[in-house]
C-alpha cells in the first residue's frame, strides 16, 4: 500500500483541481441540500423539523401533480429519444464516411442553441391561436385548430411532443460512433446464414449497443427528470391548471419565489432518490458483459 | 537600488491607478448617478444631515442609460433631491422584475443585513422585512399620517407600527380600442362606466373575424388577474386579514361571471397562458378590443405615435357587478433599511419622504425635459393631484382610488396563488364549478394566511 502510494501518489495531484471543484460545487451543495431538507429553512436560517418537509410534500396536491408530470414526461421522452437516436444513427451508418460526418454534425448542431430560444420557438409552434405553426399545418390539412399549450388537457402533450420532435443529437453521435466499432465478422457470419438487414440490426446491432444504450438511458432519464426551461418558457412555468408543472419547476418557485429553501431541498432530495433508484434499476437490467 | 525603488513605486502607483479605474468601471452603472449635477452653491440642506452621506437606492427595473420609466424617474428624483441636499450622494442599483431580483433583495436585507439604504418594494415583502426587524420606522407626524390613503397606510402597518412609506396605488382597469368599437358600431361606455352585462355584450359584438381572416377578440387579460372575483363583493380576506374569504358566495359569483366570459369565447384561446407582455402586445397589434391592465400601460400607449388618446384608445372602469363600483389595486412602497449609521438613516428617511411626498412631482415636472415622476396615483393626498395633470387618461385613473380595493399585504400571497391560480384555471376551463374550485383552495390559503399572521 505504502509502496503504491509512493509510486503513484503524485498522480493524485493531477486529479486534485477537478476533484476540489467537484467537492465545492457539487458534493457539498448536495450534502447541504440533504441537511436543508430536514429543516424549516428560510433565507434567514431554519429549525430542525425532521421529516416534516417530506410529510408536507406527500400531502401537497401540487407536488403530487408535479411528480406525476415529471414521471410521465420522462417515460415518454426518454423512450422516444432513445428510439429516435438509434434509428437515425442506423440510417446514417451505411453512408460514406463524409456523409456520416455531415449528418452527425447536422444532428448535433442544434444542441449548441440556447435551450431558452428553442423553447420559445416551440411556444410559437404550439400557440393556441390559429397562427401557431402547428395549427397552421392542421388547418392546411383540413383539421380544426387545437389549444395545445393553452389547454390543461393538451399542454403536457405539447411539451412532450416538443421534446420528442427535437432529435437528440448527442445520442445520434454516440450510437453512430458505437456502431462504427462493432465487429464486422458477426455481420458477415449472419449474411452467410442469410440474415436480412433488419434481422442483423435487431439481433446483432441492438444487443451489441447495450453499453451505449445503458449510458444514454441513464443520462437521458436524469435530464428528463430535470426538465425546467422547456416548461418555464413554453407554459409560463406550469401551464393552465398546473398541467405542465414539474418537480424542478416547483423547486424553483418554492425556493426563489416562496423562500422555502427547506421544502425546496426536500423536493430536490426526492428527485435525487428517484434518479438514483431508476439508475440502479437501469444498471441492473441492462448491465452487460458484452465485449467486442 | 534607487532605480529599483523607483520602479517599485511606479508599479505600485500604476497598480493603484489601475485599481481605481477598475473600481470606477465596476461601480459605473450603479455608482452615483451620472445624471446628478454638481450641487449648486446656493443649494440648502434642508432635510438631510449636512455631513456628507452616501446612500444606496435599490429600484427594480432601473437600467442606467435606458429610457424606461423607472430609470428616467429615478434619475430625475436623485437629481432633484441632490439639488436640495447636496451633501447626499445617491447611487441606484437596478434589477429586472422577477424572482431573481427578489432573491437579491432577500439575501442582502434578510441574510447579510446589508445592501440598500432605501428601496422600492411591494406587497408582502414589506411585512416580511418588518417581521425580520430590518425596516426603520418612518418618522411620520400625525398630520403626515393623515395625509396618506388609509388603506395604503394600513397595508404598511406591522404590529401597530408604520414600517414603510406608501408610494402609490396601482389600479387595474380596462383599455379600450376605439377603432374596433367604431368598426363594430359599439358605443364605448359613457364616462367609462358599464355594468357586467353591458361589458359582456360589447365583448361579444367585438369578437369577430375580418374578411382578410384576421380574428379579433372582444376582451383579454393577463394570467395574473383576479379582479373579476371582486365585482360581486368578493374579497380575499376579512377586515382583519385573519380569515380567507375568497370562497364566499360573493367571490364564487364573481368567478362565475368570469367563467361566463370564457364560455362566450370572447377571449383569445391562449388566455390562460397569456402573460402580461403578450396581452399588451396583442392589444397594441389591434387584436384585442378591451384589455385589462394596470395604469403603467398608459405610458406605453402614449409613447406610440399611432395610438392617440381619445381617437384610438380610451380607458374605462372595471365592469360593475352586483355591488358598488370596484377595482383591483396594488401598492408600491419606499422602505428604509434599519442600520446603525444614524446619519445614513436620517438621510435615507429624508430621501424616502421626498420620494413619496408632494414636492417631487412638481420638481421633476420643472426639469428639462420634464419628467412625469408618478407612474400611478400617489398614496398621499397632498401628492396625488399632479398625476391627473400629466394626461387626460391619468386624470380619470386618479379618480379610481376611491373605489379601488387595495390588496392587503400578506407575506405568503405569492404562495397562495400556487393554489388559487390552478383553481381559477380549472373553473375557467369548465373542469370544476366556481364553488368547487374555490372551496378546494380555502384550506391551503387559510393555512398560509395563518402562517403570515404568526
Amino acid at each position: 500500500m505504502r509502496a503504491a502510494l509512493r509510486r503513484y501518489g503524485w498522480s493524485y495531484l493531477f486529479v486534485l483541481p477537478t476533484f476540489s471543484l467537484f467537492v465545492v460545487f457539487t458534493l457539498l451543495p448536495v450534502v447541504q441540500a440533504f441537511g436543508l431538507s430536514l429543516q424549516n429553512a428560510r433565507i434567514v436560517g431554519g429549525e430542525w423539523i425532521g421529516l416534516q418537509n417530506f410529510v408536507t410534500l406527500a400531502e401537497d396536491p401540487v407536488f403530487r401533480q408535479a411528480l406525476g408530470n415529471t414521471v410521465l414526461y420522462s417515460l415518454v421522452v426518454v423512450a422516444a429519444q432513445l428510439t429516435l437516436a438509434l434509428v437515425v444513427a442506423s440510417l446514417i451508418q451505411p453512408l460514406g464516411r463524409k456523409s456520416q460526418t455531415f449528418y452527425r454534425a447536422l444532428f448535433y448542431l442544434p444542441l449548441v442553441n440556447s435551450a431558452i430560444l428553442v423553447a420559445m420557438v416551440w411556444r410559437w409552434i404550439f400557440n393556441a391561436n390559429p397562427y401557431g405553426l402547428a395549427n397552421t399545418v392542421l388547418g392546411a390539412v383540413g383539421f380544426d385548430p387545437l389549444l395545445w399549450i393553452g389547454s390543461s388537457d393538451q399542454a403536457l402533450a405539447a411539451v412532450i411532443l416538443s421534446a420528442v420532435l427535437t432529435i437528440p443529437g448527442g445520442g445520434v453521435v454516440l450510437y453512430s460512433a458505437a456502431m462504427g466499432s462493432l465487429p464486422r465478422e458477426l455481420y458477415e457470419a449472419a449474411e452467410v446464414e442469410g440474415a436480412g438487414a433488419l434481422t442483423k440490426w435487431w439481433y446483432i446491432t441492438i444487443p451489441l449497443l447495450k453499453p451505449t444504450t445503458l449510458y444514454l438511458l441513464v443520462i437521458y432519464t436524469i435530464l428528463a427528470f430535470q426538465v425546467f426551461e422547456r416548461v418555464y418558457v413554453m407554459t409560463n412555468g406550469g401551464g393552465p391548471n398546473n398541467a405542465t408543472i414539474t418537480i424542478v419547476q416547483l423547486v424553483y418557485s418554492t425556493a426563489f419565489q416562496f423562500g422555502r429553501y427547506g421544502l425546496a431541498s426536500a423536493m430536490a432530495v426526492v428527485l435525487f432518490i428517484m434518479a438514483v433508484a431508476v439508475a440502479v434499476v437501469q444498471f441492473r437490467s441492462l448491465r452487460s458483459d458484452v465485449e467486442y | 537600488m534607487d532605480r529599483t525603488e523607483g520602479t517599485t513605486i511606479n508599479r505600485r502607483r500604476f497598480l493603484q491607478a489601475l485599481g481605481a479605474v477598475g473600481v470606477a468601471v465596476a461601480c459605473g452603472p450603479a455608482g452615483p448617478t451620472g445624471a446628478s449635477p454638481a450641487p449648486s452653491a446656493g443649494a440648502s440642506a434642508t432635510t438631510a444631515a449636512a455631513k456628507p452621506v452616501s446612500l444606496e437606492w435599490w429600484r427594480r427595473n432601473y437600467t442606467a442609460g435606458t429610457q424606461n420609466a423607472e430609470t428616467l424617474t429615478s434619475d430625475g428624483a436623485v437629481r432633484a433631491f441632490r439639488e436640495k441636499n447636496p451633501n447626499v450622494t445617491i447611487s441606484i442599483q437596478g434589477g429586472p422584475f422577477g424572482a431573481e431580483t427578489d432573491q437579491k433583495f432577500d439575501l442582502a436585507i434578510l441574510q447579510q443585513k446589508a445592501g440598500p439604504d432605501v428601496f422600492h418594494t411591494t406587497g408582502g415583502d414589506v411585512i416580511k422585512y418588518a417581521a425580520a426587524g430590518q425596516l426603520s420606522e418612518p418618522p411620520l407626524t400625525a398630520a403626515e399620517k393623515a395625509d396618506f390613503n388609509t388603506s395604503a397606510l394600513t397595508a404598511t402597518t406591522y404590529k401597530g407600527k408604520v414600517v414603510a412609506y406608501p408610494l402609490w396605488i396601482v389600479p387595474w382597469f380596462e383599455y379600450i380600442n376605439l377603432d374596433l368599437f367604431k368598426e363594430r358600431g359599439v358605443t364605448p361606455p359613457a364616462d367609462g362606466n358599464w355594468t357586467y352585462d353591458q361589458f359582456l355584450d360589447a365583448a361579444k359584438k367585438l369578437t369577430f373575424k375580418r374578411a382578410d381572416g384576421k380574428q379579433i377578440y372582444g376582451f383579454a387579460h393577463a394570467n395574473d388577474e383576479w379582479a373579476f372575483m371582486l365585482i360581486d363583493g368578493g374579497r380575499l380576506y376579512d377586515a382583519d386579514v385573519k380569515k380567507w374569504t375568497f370562497n364566499s358566495a360573493e367571490a364564487i359569483s364573481g368567478l362565475e361571471k368570469w367563467v361566463n366570459i370564457a364560455k362566450e369565447k370572447v377571449m383569445p384561446p391562449d388566455f390562460l397562458t397569456l402573460n402580461p407582455n403578450d396581452s399588451q402586445a396583442k392589444f397594441i397589434a389591434g387584436e384585442i378590443a378591451i384589455l385589462q391592465r394596470p395604469s403603467a400601460m398608459i405610458n406605453v400607449l402614449n409613447a406610440d405615435a399611432k395610438w392617440k388618446y381619445g381617437t384610438n384608445w380610451e380607458i374605462a372602469n372595471f365592469p360593475k357587478g352586483a355591488t358598488a363600483q370596484t377595482a383591483w389595486g396594488g401598492l408600491g412602497f419606499i422602505a428604509v433599511r434599519e442600520q446603525a449609521d444614524a446619519d445614513k438613516k436620517t438621510a435615507a428617511h429624508a430621501f424616502a419622504k421626498y420620494l413619496t411626498g408632494p414636492d417631487i412631482g412638481p420638481d421633476l415636472k420643472k426639469m428639462t425635459p420634464p419628467v412625469e415622476y408618478w407612474l400611478a396615483p400617489a398614496a398621499r393626498t397632498s401628492a396625488a393631484g399632479i398625476y391627473g395633470e400629466y394626461h387626460a387618461a391619468k386624470a380619470k385613473v386618479a379618480k379610481m382610488g376611491s373605489f379601488t380595493y387595495v390588496l392587503p399585504n400578506v407575506s405568503t400571497w405569492t404562495e397562495i396563488q400556487k393554489y388559487l391560480g390552478p383553481a381559477r384555471d380549472a373553473a375557467l376551463e369548465g373542469k370544476k364549478t366556481a364553488k368547487q374550485a374555490l372551496d378546494e383552495v380555502a384550506p391551503n390559503a387559510q393555512r398560509l394566511l395563518d402562517e403570515a399572521n404568526k
